[in-house]
C-alpha cells in the first residue's frame, strides 16, 4: 500500500499547513520512515513525487538531517548524549551498559531488530545527565545499570505492548 | 544602472553598480582567485578562496556621516574587520580592495591548504592534469607543506558513475556546487544534488536514468578539478597533447561552436568554443558525445557498384565514370526533368551548393529537394529568412525588454541549445510564453504556457493576432511604413472574437491575451516554431508573421521569428537552392518525385547525405521504381543499400566547409584530420560527376545565364546580387573556399562570407580569460577561428514590404471513427547514423507510443503493454508509455529510428483509432 494510499488524509492535512507544497518535505519524511521503518530508495521517491520534487532534492534532505535513517534502525532508536557534560557526568559509561546489556556497539541494531544505538550530541538538558533519547523521548539521569535495564525492559514492552511507535518522535512528549 | 568608483590595489576602477568585487577586479585586470564563483553563474559564496581585504569610509554611527581624518580624507575601516568573500560582496562607492595584502596571501595559503587536506593528489592520473584551476591555483598560492596528517585524508571509492555519460571521484571533489548550479540555474535540469555533511558531503544524482539531463558534459568543463569527467574522454589523453580545432556542430539548427580535440588524427574529446551569439560556452551532450561516428568501423571506404544483388568496390574513376554515364543517357533519352536530387539538411553549404548547380544547372534539372518527402513530412515554411531574426541579435545579451513566444517547438529535443539561451533571458529578465499542443520541460520556465488541442493550434494562434488589432496594440509606425492589408485582415477578422477563438483552440482567454500584451509591448519580441507549428499547417505561421509584422517586431536586431526546422543546417540547405521553388522553374519537391519514380516519369536520381528509405517501405520500393540512383554517404545507409553507385564522402572532421544556423549566422569549421580513408568531401564529389558529364544540350541548362566564368566573378563578389539561378557554369574549384567564394559571389545575402571574413573573432568582450590559470572560468575554449556572419533576413531591407496573410483556419473536424490525433515529435537521441560508437546510445529509446493516463486507462493498457493503431493509410503495433501531463485524446510518437511511422501517417497530423493487443 502506498503512503497516500495508507495515509492520504494525513498527507493532506500536512501539505495544507505550508504555502508551498515542498516545505511539506519534513513532516513527509518522517511518515514514511515510520512507515516502512526506515527510508527506502522507493520511500524517498514516493514523497518525490507526492510533493512534485526531484528526487535528488529529497535524497539530499534526508542525508542532511541525522533524524532521517536511511539505513534500517530498530523500533526503539536510542540516542545518547555523549558531548562534553554529559561525558562529565557518565555518558561513556551509560554506553557501555547498553552495549553490553543488548550485545551491540554504537550504530548497530539488535538482532531482534528491537533497538538501535547511537551517539549525539548535546540533548539540551545537561542537568539531567546522562541521558539518552528513545525515538525522541526523553529518558534523563540514567545514572545506575539497573536504571538502564529498567528502561530496557519498559521499552521492549511497550513495543511489544503493540503500541504504536514512531522512530521520527511524532509520539514524543518533550 | 548608475556606476561605482572604488579602488582596486591603487587602481581606480568604474563599474556598475551592483558588480561583485571578483568582477570589478576583473575589469581592472587584477585577478583574484576563485573556485566556486563562475561569472555565467549566481554567486554563492562557498569556497572563501576569494577572501580578500575590503577597506570602506568610516561611518559615525550618530551622525550617519562619513568620518574625516585629519589629512581631510575619509577614514577608511576594513569591512567587518575582517577578510570578505569577493565573488559575493557587491562594490560600493568610495571602496578600497586590496588583493595582494599579507593577509590575503595567508587566507589564499590557508584556503590550498584545507582543500588539499581531503585532496587524493592524483594529478598524474587525472584527466583535468594541465587544466586544472586546482593545479595552478595551488601553485601560484598555495603552501609547499601541510599540517595535515595524511594519513588523515578522506576516503572514497574511485570514480563511480553519475550517469552512464559522466563519473564522479568524490575524493577530488571540493564540493564548490558549481555542478549543482549549473543543472538548477542554467539547465533548468535540477538532478544533482548534496548528500550528507560535512567531510562525508557529496555530489549525488536520483533522477531516473541518473543525471538525466541533456547538458551535464557541459559540469565537467566548470568543475574547477577532476571530479567530474565524461566517460568518452576518461583515460584518453593528457589535454596538452591533443590539438584542438575549430569546428561547428552539424547536429542540430543551433550550430554550436565546437573544438574537435585531435591526438594525431585521432578525435579525443569534444569541447564547446566560445561564442555568445550561438552558445555562450556551453553545448549539449549531442555535440559533445556524437561525434564518434567519425571514426567508426562502418563508415564507407570505397565508391561501390552494383552487380547483381550487391554491391562490390570499385575504384572512384570507375564510379564517377558510370554515374555521369548513366545520368547523361536518362537525359538524353528522357530528358533532364526525368532526373531529381535529395540532399540532407545536415550537409555543409559547400556541398549543397555544387549539389544543387550539378542538378539545376549541369543536369538542367529544377527536381530538387532537402526533405524526405515522407508522408508524416510537414510543409517548410520559412519565415526565419524573410523576417529575421534581425541581423545583430545576440540573445546572450536578450532579458528584460524581450518577449519570446515559442509556437509548436520543443526546444530541448529540437535545438537543444535553446533551452540554456532561453531560460538565460528569462533569468535576466525577460517573458516568455509556451504554446504547444503538448507538454514540453521549457514550460517550466515559462511565465505561461498555453495548451491549445492538437490540431487547433492554429486557433490558438489567430486568438494572438485577434488579441493585439483587439487590444490597440499595433505597431503604428512600423505597419504604416512596411506593412500591407491591414484593413483586409481586420475585415478578414470582423466575424471573429478573441473569446471564440480561444474557445476552440481550448485555451485561456486570459493567457492568450497576456501573451498577445506581453508579446505587443515589449520593446523586442521572438517567435521560435518548430516542427508541432510547421505540423499544425500554413495558417499557424501565416497567424504567426501577422504577430510580428502587426507588432513592429521585425527587421531589426533582438526581434524576429526563428525555424527550428529539422536537420543541423537546413537553412543552409534552402538558402543554397536545395528546394524545388528556388530556381526561376518549379520542379517536383520530394514527394512528389516519389510520386513520379512510382509512375516513371522520374528515371534517375542523385541523392546526397540523406536516408529517405529509413523506415519508409514506400519510399524504398520508389527507389527501386528509378533506373538509375547514386547515393552519396558516409555510411551505407537503407538508401545507400539499394544505389547502383555508392560514393563515400569526408565527415566534418575530414574537410572543411560552412554551415548557416537557425539565426543566418554562416559558421565555419575546419578540417581536423586527414580525410577518413581519403575520401573526398561532398562538394569534390559533385565536381567530379559534373566534370565527367559529356556537355548537356543547352535547352536542358535553362536556368544557366552564362557569366565571366569563377574569377572575375570573385572579384566583383562584393557588390554582386546575382540570384541562385546566375552561377558560373565552370566546375574548376580546388579547394572549399573557392566553393564558398562562389556562394559569397551568387547566393544572395551570401556577400562578404568568404572563409578569410568567416574567420574573424572579436576583441575579448565576452569577457573570459580562458589562459588566466587564476581565472577560472572552465575549459570550454576561447574562439580564435571566427564567430562567423550572421546574414541580413529580407525584413532587415528597411525598404522591404510584407503583406497580411492571416486567415481563418477552415473547420476542425474530429475523424468519426479515428479519435485520437497523433503527432510525430522530435527526440534528440533518435537512433541515427550520427549515433553510431556514441555513449549516448543507452539513452536511446526503443520505438513507442505516448498515451495519456486517461486513454490508458480507457484502454486498460499498462506502461509496455502492446497498443495497435491504426489510420487510413495503415496499422502499427507499439509498446506503450504513459505521460502524466499528455492531455487525453493526444498521442505521440517519438520519430526514433526503426519506428514505422510512415506506415500510419497520413500526413503531419494522423486521427488513429486505438485498440490493445497484449
Ligand atoms: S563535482 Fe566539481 S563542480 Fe561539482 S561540487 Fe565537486 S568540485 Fe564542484
Ligand atoms: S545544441 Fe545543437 S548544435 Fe549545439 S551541441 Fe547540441 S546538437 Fe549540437
Ligand atoms: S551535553 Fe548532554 S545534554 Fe547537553
Ligand atoms: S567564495 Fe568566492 S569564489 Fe568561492
Amino acid at each position: 500500500m502506498s503512503l497516500l494510499e495508507k495515509s492520504g488524509a494525513e498527507i493532506d492535512a500536512i501539505i495544507a499547513r505550508y504555502p508551498q507544497k515542498r516545505s511539506a518535505v519534513l513532516p513527509l519524511l518522517y511518515l514514511a520512515q515510520d512507515e516502512y521503518g526506515y527510508l527506502t530508495d522507493a520511500a524517498m521517491r514516493e514523497v518525490a513525487t507526492i510533493l512534485d520534487l526531484p528526487p535528488t532534492d529529497v535524497f539530499e534532505v534526508a542525508g542532511f538531517y541525522s533524524l532521517l535513517y536511511e539505513q534500517p534502525v530498530g523500533r526503539w532508536v536510542l540516542q545518547v548524549c555523549d558531548d562534553v557534560p554529559c561525558a562529565f557526568c557518565g555518558a561513556e559509561e551509560l554506553i557501555a551498559t547498553i552495549q553490553e546489556r543488548l550485545g551491540i556497539t554504537v550504530d548497530q541494531t539488535t538482532a531482534d531488530g528491537m533497538f538501535t544505538l547511537q551517539r549525539v550530541k548535546c540533548l539540551a538538558d545537561c542537568n539531567h545527565a546522562p541521558l539518552l533519547q528513545a525515538n525522541l523521548e526523553y529518558h534523563r539521569d540514567l545514572t545506575t545499570p539497573q536504571q538502564v535495564d529498567q528502561l530496557l525492559a519498559a521499552l521492549r514492552r511497550r513495543a511489544e505492548s503493540g503500541e504504536k511507535l514512531s522512530i521520527s518522535g511524532r509520539y514524543a512528549e518533550q | 544602472m548608475p556606476d561605482v568608483t572604488l579602488v582596486i590595489n591603487g587602481q581606480t576602477v568604474t563599474v556598475p553598480a551592483g558588480t561583485n568585487i571578483v568582477d570589478a577586479a576583473r575589469a581592472a585586470g587584477v585577478a583574484i582567485p576563485v573556485f566556486c564563483y563562475h561569472p555565467r553563474l549566481p554567486p554563492v559564496g562557498m569556497c572563501r578562496m576569494c577572501l580578500v581585504e575590503v577597506w570602506t569610509p568610516r561611518v559615525d554611527p550618530a551622525t550617519r556621516q562619513v568620518v574625516i581624518g585629519d589629512d581631510g580624507k575619509p577614514v577608511m575601516a576594513l569591512m567587518m574587520g575582517k577578510l570578505q568573500p569577493g565573488c559575493v560582496t557587491p562594490v560600493s562607492d568610495g571602496m578600497e580592495v586590496r588583493t595582494a595584502t599579507e593577509k590575503v596571501h595567508v587566507a589564499q595559503k590557508g584556503q590550498l591548504e584545507f582543500l588539499l587536506t581531503s585532496h587524493p593528489l592524483d594529478c598524474p592520473v587525472c584527466d583535468k592534469g594541465g587544466e586544472c584551476p586546482l593545479q595552478n591555483l595551488t601553485m601560484q598560492f598555495g603552501p609547499s607543506t601541510s599540517r595535515f596528517d595524511y594519513g588523515d585524508k578522506i576516503h572514497f571509492e574511485k570514480p563511480i558513475p553519475l550517469g552512464d555519460l559522466i563519473y564522479l571521484d568524490r575524493e577530488r571533489c571540493i564540493l564548490c556546487s558549481r555542478c549543482v548550479r549549473f543543472q538548477d540555474e542554467l539547465a533548468g535540469d535540477p538532478v544533482l544534488g548534496f548528500d550528507h555533511r560535512g567531510r562525508a558531503w557529496e555530489i549525488i544524482s536520483k533522477s531516473d536514468p541518473p543525471f538525466d539531463s541533456k547538458f551535464s558534459g557541459n559540469t565537467t568543463d566548470i568543475c574547477p578539478v577532476g571530479a567530474l569527467t565524461s566517460a568518452d574522454f576518461r583515460f584518453k589523453a593528457r589535454v596538452w597533447e591533443v590539438r584542438p580545432t575549430a569546428s561547428i556542430c552539424p547536429h542540430c539548427p543551433v550550430g554550436c561552436n565546437l573544438s574537435l580535440d585531435m591526438r594525431h588524427d585521432k578525435l579525443m574529446r569534444v569541447m564547446p568554443r566560445e561564442n555568445d551569439y550561438v552558445n555562450e560556452i556551453w553545448i549539449c551532450d549531442k555535440g559533445r558525445f556524437g561525434m564518434r561516428f567519425i571514426e567508426s568501423a562502418d563508415r564507407l571506404r570505397h565508391p561501390l557498384i552494383r552487380k547483381g544483388d550487391s554491391l562490390v568496390p570499385a575504384p572512384w574513376d570507375e564510379a564517377i565514370a558510370l554515374v555521369a554515364e548513366k545520368l547523361s543517357q536518362i537525359r538524353e533519352h528522357a530528358g533532364a526533368a526525368s532526373l531529381g536530387g535529395l540532399a540532407g539538411p545536415e550537409l555543409p553549404n559547400e556541398d549543397l551548393y555544387l549539389f544543387q548547380k550539378l542538378v539545376r544547372q549541369t543536369l538542367g534539372s529544377p527536381n530538387l529537394d532537402c526533405s524526405t518527402g515522407a508522408s508524416g513530412a510537414p510543409e517548410v515554411v520559412d519565415l526565419a529568412a524573410t523576417l529575421g531574426v534581425g541581423r545583430g541579435t545576440n540573445l546572450a545579451k536578450s532579458g528584460a525588454g524581450t518577449a519570446v513566444l515559442i509556437m509548436g517547438a520543443d526546444p530541448e529535443e529540437e535545438a537543444p541549445l535553446y533551452v540554456l539561451r532561453l531560460r538565460g533571458i528569462v533569468a535576466r529578465g525577460g517573458d516568455l510564453t509556451v504554446i504547444n499542443p503538448y507538454p514540453t520541460k521549457l514550460e517550466r520556465s515559462a511565465a505561461r504556457s498555453i495548451r491549445p488541442h492538437a490540431g487547433f493550434e492554429a486557433f490558438a494562434a489567430l486568438a494572438l493576432v485577434k488579441a493585439v488589432l483587439d487590444q490597440g496594440l499595433i505597431a503604428t509606425e512600423f505597419v504604416t511604413a512596411r506593412v500591407q492589408g491591414l484593413d483586409e485582415l481586420t475585415a478578414r477578422l470582423r466575424e471573429q472574437s478573441v473569446e471564440s477563438l480561444c474557445e476552440t483552440a481550448g485555451v485561456s482567454e486570459a493567457s492568450v491575451r497576456a501573451a498577445a500584451q506581453a508579446f505587443a509591448t515589449a520593446e523586442h519580441a521572438i517567435i521560435i516554431y518548430g516542427r508541432a507549428a510547421l505540423a499544425a499547417g500554413e495558417d499557424v505561421l501565416r497567424a504567426l508573421t501577422d504577430l510580428a509584422l502587426l507588432t513592429g517586431k521585425a527587421g531589426r536586431p533582438g526581434s524576429g521569428v526563428i525555424a527550428l526546422l529539422p536537420g543541423g543546417n537546413a537553412r543552409g540547405a534552402l538558402d543554397m537552392g536545395v528546394h524545388p521553388g528556388a530556381g526561376s522553374r518549379r520542379g517536383m519537391g520530394a514527394r512528389e518525385m516519389w510520386a513520379a519514380a512510382r509512375d516513371g516519369r522520374l528515371r534517375g536520381m542523385i541523392i546526397a547525405g540523406m536516408d529517405p528509405a529509413r523506415d519508409n517501405p514506400a519510399i524504398a520500393a520508389a527507389l527501386d521504381a528509378l533506373e538509375f540512383v547514386v547515393v552519396q554517404d558516409i555510411f551505407l545507409t537503407e538508401t545507400a543499400q539499394r544505389a547502383d553507385v555508392v560514393l563515400p564522402t569526408a565527415s566534418i572532421a575530414g574537410r572543411e566547409g560552412t554551415f548557416t544556423n537557425a539565426e543566418r549566422r554562416v559558421q565555419r569549421f575546419r578540417q581536423a584530420r586527414i580525410p577518413e580513408y581519403n575520401t573526398p568531401a561532398g562538394w569534390e564529389v559533385m565536381q567530379r560527376i559534373a566534370r565527367a558529364l559529356p556537355p548537356g544540350r543547352s535547352e536542358s541548362v535553362t536556368d544557366a545565364r552564362p557569366v565571366a566564368g569563377r574569377r572575375a566573378q570573385r572579384a566583383s563578389g562584393a557588390t554582386a546580387t546575382a540570384t541562385m539561378d546566375a552561377p558560373p557554369a565552370t566546375w574548376d574549384y580546388a579547394v572549399a573556399s573557392d566553393v564558398a567564394d562562389e556562394i559569397a559571389a551568387t547566393v544572395r545575402g551570401y556577400a562578404g562570407t568568404t572563409y578569410a571574413s568567416l574567420g574573424l573573432t572579436r576583441a575579448p568582450e565576452w569577457g573570459r580569460q580562458p589562459d588566466e590559470a587564476v581565472y577560472y572560468d572552465g575549459t570550454s575554449y576561447q574562439n580564435a577561428e571566427g564567430i562567423g556572419i550572421q546574414i541580413a533576413a529580407t525584413a532587415d531591407d528597411p525598404k522591404t514590404v510584407f503583406a497580411l496573410r492571416a486567415r481563418v483556419p477552415a473547420p476542425f473536424t474530429r475523424h468519426a471513427t479515428r479519435p485520437y490525433l497523433l503527432l510525430a515529435v522530435t527526440r534528440a537521441y533518435d537512433g541515427g547514423e550520427w549515433g553510431r560508437e556514441s555513449k549516448l546510445r543507452s539513452r536511446m529509446v526503443p520505438p513507442h507510443v505516448i498515451l495519456s493516463v486517461a486513454d490508458a486507462a480507457a484502454h486498460s493498457v499498462a506502461p509496455g503493454a502492446i497498443v495497435r493503431l491504426e489510420s487510413d493509410a495503415g496499422r502499427i503495433e507499439l509498446p506503450v508509455q504513459i505521460e502524466v501531463t499528455l492531455p487525453q485524446g493526444l498521442v505521440l510518437i517519438p520519430d526514433v529510428c526503426g519506428t514505422p511511422l510512415s506506415t500510419i501517417q497520413t500526413g503531419p497530423q494522423t486521427w488513429v483509432a486505438i485498440s490493445r493487443v497484449a
